[in-house]
């Protein structure tokens, strides 16, 4: 009896465990951050156009982007090319947009605009240098498809997109 | 035992802790650049915090460089430090750069103000800076000054203003006591008692005088009128010859008036007047009674 216990426990404690998962963790700390400098707002100068122009009474959207690691990241900041929440369009809206960089915290980024990409509504900036830098994204939307129809009343909002891309 | 031990310790712990913490103030100074490109460090540029007690733990700089891409130009931040040497000191080279607005800001460890000189802009080459702002990040300890305020740990109350010095002042040798005491003495007194008889006396004698005076006036007078009344008389004795020489017409002027009926009667309207008057005022003596 004690060997078949034996046994048993023998045959028990050399069940092979064929597999096993480890956990293996780690957080990698963001080396760019991106964050809201100024909310953007559309004034709207005439019935068929909005425009976040500050001579419109509207007020430029500004980001900004912090990296600690050179030439690690893109800034990637898109303008606009739709309302994200408006009453009902049955015409279209004709948008354009700018994004340009505004501020920066060493004259060695003076020349990321110049380096700078564009796709469509989106510019590209390579973040060469270790700091801090500040892009504004002008948007204007036209309502009537080259007819200026009069926007109808209610809210409008649109998105400025801006990412912080790894090279 | 080991219980007791650690209660000590954390008592320990947390009294050191709290007597050493200081109750600090923290902010950014204005603009120190707002009136040009160098500033001092005081409050007139830094306000009401900037005297001793702020510790200064960052600068946060920005400008708009104004050039041409190809031009060379140099931008330096700084402040001095006291006793010689910069407390920091930033460049940027805008060189064959594109000018942007440039946001910088310059970590420090905590530096007393006491340690900061003068702060200025400096600009080399081709080219200015606009809308320049310099401000600093700070901490105030406003019990640096322990006096400052009552509440401060260590402070001292101060003492009371000193006394002036006040001369030991003896009546006795006072020339005004002296005079008002000589006033009550009794010699004098009876002195005074005597002056004032005498002082009757001679008024008394200039009342006889002024009397003598009168008479001899009086009898002036008196002489002076009997030689007018004299030369009067003596003007009408030469005059009355006049009237020696007039003659008044005798004539008679007899009565004119006549009486007519002989009899005078009492108006008797006039009698019931005075009579209504009578009892009018006997009326108005009854109001009295």
């Amino acid at each position: 009896m004690k060997k078949l216990l034996i046994t048993l426990s023998l045959i028990l404690g050399a069940t092979p465990i064929l597999a096993e998962n480890i956990d293996v963790s780690g957080t990698v700390q963001s080396r760019c951050t991106v964050n809201v400098d100024t909310p953007g707002i559309y004034g709207n100068p005439n019935a068929y156009t909005l425009t976040t122009a500050p001579a419109s009474a509207g007020q430029v959207p500004i980001v900004r982007f912090d990296v600690t690691l050179a030439n690690a990241y893109f800034a990637q900041i898109s303008y606009p090319t739709a309302f994200t929440s408006s009453p009902s369009l049955p015409d279209t809206v004709a948008w354009t947009g700018a994004v340009t960089v505004v501020q920066t915290s060493s004259s060695d980024m003076s020349g990321y605009h110049a380096a700078s990409t564009t796709s469509g509504s989106m510019r590209q900036y390579a973040l060469t240098i270790a700091g801090t830098t500040w892009f504004d994204a002008t948007s204007i939307a036209t309502y009537g498809g080259g007819q200026n129809k009069a926007f109808p009343g209610g809210s409008y909002k649109a998105v400025v997109l801006a990412q912080c891309i790894a090279q | 035992m080991i219980l007791r031990l650690n209660l000590w310790v954390l008592w320990l712990l947390l009294f050191c802790s709290s007597s050493t913490l200081a109750n600090y103030i923290f902010g950014y100074t204005p603009n120190a650049a707002s009136n040009g490109l160098s500033w001092g460090m005081n409050q007139t540029y830094l306000g009401t915090h900037g005297i001793g007690g702020m510790d200064i733990s960052g600068v946060i700089y920005t400008y708009n460089p104004i050039k041409n891409l190809a031009d060379d130009f140099v931008v330096t931040v700084e402040n001095d430090r006291v006793g010689g040497g910069f407390v920091f000191q930033d460049t940027e080279d805008w060189s064959q750069k594109h000018p942007i607005r440039i946001k910088k800001v310059i970590p420090l460890a905590y530096t007393p103000i006491a340690v900061f000189g003068d702060g200025r802009i400096r600009t080399s080459g081709t080219g200015t800076i606009e809308d320049a702002s310099v401000q600093y990040i700070y901490r105030f300890d406003a019990c640096f000054d322990p006096q400052s305020d009552p509440n401060c740990p260590n402070y001292v109350k101060p003492p009371p203003p000193k006394l002036p010095d006040i001369p030991d002042y003896d009546a006795l040798q006072d020339e005004s006591v002296k005079i008002a005491q000589q006033e009550t003495d009794k010699d004098l007194l009876k002195d005074d008692e005597k002056s004032e008889e005498e002082e009757e006396e001679e008024e008394k004698e200039e009342e006889m005088e002024w009397l003598l005076a009168s008479t001899e006036n009086a009898i002036a007078m008196a002489n002076g009128i009997a030689q007018a009344s004299i030369l009067k008389s003596m003007n009408i004795a030469t005059n009355i010859t006049n009237y020696y020489i007039a003659i008044i017409p005798d004539s008679i002027y007899n009565e004119t008036v006549v009486l007519q009926g002989g009899e005078v009667v009492d108006n008797r309207r006039a009698l019931r007047s005075l009579s209504q008057d009578a009892r009018m005022n006997e009326m108005i003596e009854e109001q009295y009674k």
